[in-house]
């Protein structure tokens, strides 16, 4: 595991969240904004398990960025079941997932 | 170049892609596959960095319980599960937003590249300790958000006079 | 082994409001539904959990029942590195200001059909979010930050949507949503940068660390949680979801939205940015992107007041033009974020406290103007500008106490908005320099803001109704058609305003002495 530093896994988070934030703005559809939102959050997992395993700074233990990890991981897990909830709901009193379709508020 | 590198970077590659098609098929179902080949891309790279505990998590939680939860949504929400969306455009601003993010994002991080940090790896033991000792709180704040998911999701969603 | 009798008298407010949403979910199970019951328990453990928090800032008659372990209200930095949580008396004071959004929502929901479906759901979770912004306050570290933040956005999420079949609150919901959980993303993400540049997510370690590896992870990091943050405060450009959302949800969630949980990004704001960690370590130079070494510190002061001259000024300028009552109070609400945000700019110890009275001042008056736009929706009147001409003569007590709530978010003077507003700006020009321009950028929005503001009470107090004839439910409900609860919401918030206008003396130097230790709390 000696090959690796931090630029070119640092660049896959990166290019993982750009990837996100473009999601988010472009898709209509509210599962494909479910689905970038994970991707993001998963941006950010990776971030924290991978400092953990290639910590820069001595004198703190890296242990923690795991720990954070595992709890993002449930966090972001509850955060898909709330928006599928809301899913439902939508999807209930107007016959579509889609965001554009169903926007009676005015921008 | 040694085998881990290599190993990364398909994995590293894979994952781009397999999300970006996620986000741009136009079968929802078709999405859902590609995410899922998404996720345990991931946990191949959390077990690759030495975290099997997190590798076997991502497994369980996203490629096996929010990838059912997504396709289920789509289970429901549709008349016939195979239907396309209309196209959506890609949209000018947004894709140079996230390019801008993106080089930013790449500027910062190549400044590290001088630094060589040291390869650590974890006792899974040494991490439930930590998670309800030190971690605690977190673990505590976390179940305060399931309490209020769970109170709220299930009014929303259940079938009730009104 | 934890001692968990001392866990529990330390974090007796937050046990107090969670065992109290847990009983009103307890209750829903066993039946007891009604709107009183559950809005009484709310309002009671919110009351309950204010006294002690007060007791615990050691505010004179009350102090008698504190409860937190002595040693560990504003404990050192040092010692409040190892920990995820640390109480700091400025965090006690948003605590007070959280539950008083929290009792004061709860008092006016009691005044709601006494058999409406969802009332227990909606206090659990109104309780459940003010457990996370009780968590917020006491936060010393980033994920226990982020997280706490995360309980109350959850349960607001499902807030908004509680009425489940009005396709109005479904979408607010979904927009709220979407707009929230990128903004989690955002925040999440620059965390994990911030957690590899210094291998710890505590703040106050954070603080004390020396030189870190990468000055430009530190920059990209701390921008992407600034982001991420500025959603939840709905700083301009990162605005434009909350108009939609306080308007599309139901009056008394909107109350507590732009009233109560809007505050938590700016207590956020105050963690993060100020005092615990980066006057110290930004003033220090150093040199990312190659550019050479330059003092980040005045970087950031100056976008951060770019941000909040923007703010205010836009908020404003769109409220000249709206024609609903609630999409202005909803822009106002903007703007007067932006008078916040001038305190975390300047971040002297004068700012902070004005940037804190200022939050009060507006979560009483916003949290009061909501509960009156509800109040008139359920009188059966429309919610145009237009549709409120003569109410003001027809119910005058209710037009007096929207008018006082309207001249205290104007600034004018004997309320408690010319107060905050008063001590903000003039810290803003205590600190000298550039600073004086917000000053000036502030005083000029209020004057603005005057006009929108003044628009309204024209209509209520001097232009005639042409509606047919008052709606008769003035029997259905006590205190003339209001609801004795609502009525009382609105009357106390009518007379603290006044009361803190011509006599802040007191709470005002709670607040300074609490910035004051805050400030210290820096290395």
């Amino acid at each position: 595991m000696s090959g690796l530093t931090i630029p070119e896994f640092l660049a896959l988070a990166s290019a993982l969240l750009a990837l996100s934030i473009f999601g988010v703005l472009t898709r209509r559809n509210f599962i494909l904004l479910l689905i970038a939102i994970e991707i993001g959050m998963n941006a950010a997992i990776l971030n924290f398990i991978y400092f953990a395993a290639f910590p820069l700074c001595a004198g703190h233990s890296a242990l923690s960025g795991q720990a954070i990890a595992v709890v993002t991981i449930g966090f972001a897990a509850t955060e898909v079941a709330v928006g599928l909830a809301i899913v439902l709901a939508l999807n209930r009193l107007k016959g579509t997932t889609n965001v554009a379709e169903s926007t009676e508020l005015k921008l | 170049m040694s085998p881990e590198e290599l190993a990364f970077l398909a994995l590293a590659a894979i994952a781009f892609i397999t999300g970006l098609s996620a986000l741009l098929v136009r079968e929802l179902v078709h999405t859902i596959l590609w995410i899922g080949i998404f996720f345990v891309d991931l946990s191949a790279i959390y077990f690759l960095l030495s975290a099997p505990f997190l590798g076997v998590l991502q497994l369980g939680v996203y490629a096996g319980a929010v990838t059912i939860l997504l396709l289920f949504g789509i289970m429901v929400t549709r008349k016939r599960i195979f239907s396309r969306e209309a196209a959506t455009g890609i949209g000018a601003v947004p894709t140079l937003l996230s390019v801008v993010a993106f080089v930013f994002l790449l500027i910062a991080v190549t400044s590290l590249s001088s630094t060589t940090p040291t390869f650590t790896t974890y006792d899974v033991s040494a991490l439930s300790t930590y998670l309800f000792g030190a971690g605690g709180p977190w673990v505590l704040l976390l179940s305060l958000v399931m309490l209020a998911a769970l109170a709220g999701a299930i009014y929303l969603v259940r079938e009730g006079r009104e | 082994m934890v001692d968990f009798v001392a866990l529990l008298s330390t974090f007796l407010p937050e046990v107090v409001i969670a065992a109290a949403a847990l009983l009103v979910f307890l209750l829903d199970v066993l039946g007891v539904r009604r709107t009183e019951v559950t809005a009484g328990v709310s309002a009671a453990a919110s009351l309950l959990a204010l006294l002690f928090v007060v007791a615990d800032l050691g505010i004179a008659p009350f102090s008698a029942v504190a409860t937190l372990p002595s040693g560990l209200l504003d404990s050192s930095p040092a010692s409040a590195s190892t920990s995820l949580y640390a109480f700091t008396s400025l965090g006690l004071v948003f605590q007070m200001i959280f539950l008083s959004a929290t009792f004061l929502v709860s008092l006016a929901s009691a005044s709601r059909p006494s058999a409406e479906p969802g009332a227990p759901t909606f206090f659990g979770l109104l309780l459940l979010a003010s457990v996370g912004m009780l968590f917020v306050a006491v936060a010393a570290d980033l994920i226990f930050l982020l997280l706490a933040i995360e309980i109350t956005s959850v349960s607001t999420y499902l807030l908004v949507a509680y009425r489940r079949r009005d396709r109005r609150t479904i979408e607010a919901a979904m927009k709220f949503y979407i707009i929230g959980a990128l903004s989690t993303v955002l925040s999440f993400f620059g965390a994990s940068l911030l957690f590899g540049a210094f291998g710890t997510t505590n703040l106050y370690a954070i603080a004390l660390a020396p030189a870190t590896p990468s000055a430009a992870l530190v920059l990209v990091g701390y921008a992407f949680l600034l982001a991420g943050l500025a959603f939840k405060v709905t700083v301009v450009p990162f605005h434009a979801w909350a108009v939609d959302v306080y308007d599309g949800a139901p009056d008394d969630v909107s109350a507590f939205l732009a009233g109560g949980t809007k505050k938590i990004g700016l207590f956020a704001f105050f963690l993060v940015f100020l005092g615990p960690v980066l006057l110290a370590r930004w003033a220090t130079s150093f040199s990312p992107f190659g550019l050479g070494p330059f003092n980040a510190h005045p970087v950031f002061q100056l976008v951060l007041g770019a941000l909040a001259v923007l703010t205010m000024t836009f908020g404003n300028l769109l409220a000249l033009w709206q024609k609903e009552i609630k999409r202005m109070l909803a822009y106002s609400s903007i703007s007067q974020a932006g008078y916040m945000l001038i305190g975390i700019a300047i971040g002297t110890s004068p700012a902070i406290a004005g940037a804190t009275l200022q939050i009060f001042a507006h979560v009483l008056m916003k949290t009061g103007a909501f509960l009156v736009v509800g109040a008139v929706a359920a009188l059966g009147i429309g919610p145009l500008v237009d549709d409120w001409r003569g109410l003001g003569q027809e119910r005058p007590y209710l037009g007096v106490a929207f008018a006082l709530m309207l001249l205290g978010l104007a600034g004018i003077p004997l309320t408690v908005g010319f107060v905050s507003k008063f001590v903000l700006f003039s810290a803003a020009i205590q600190a000298e320099g550039y600073f004086v321009w917000l000053a000036v950028a502030g005083v000029l929005n209020s004057a603005a803001s005057v006009f929108y503001y003044a628009r309204v009470l024209k209509a209520m107090f001097f232009e005639r109704s042409d509606r047919p004839a008052a709606p008769s439910n003035a029997g259905r409900l006590g205190a003339n058609g209001l609801g004795y609860g609502r009525a009382a919401a609105i009357a106390i918030i009518a007379v603290v305003v006044v009361l803190l206008g011509i006599y802040p003396g007191p709470l005002l130097s709670v607040m300074q002495s609490a910035a004051q230790h805050f400030v210290l709390l820096g290395p």
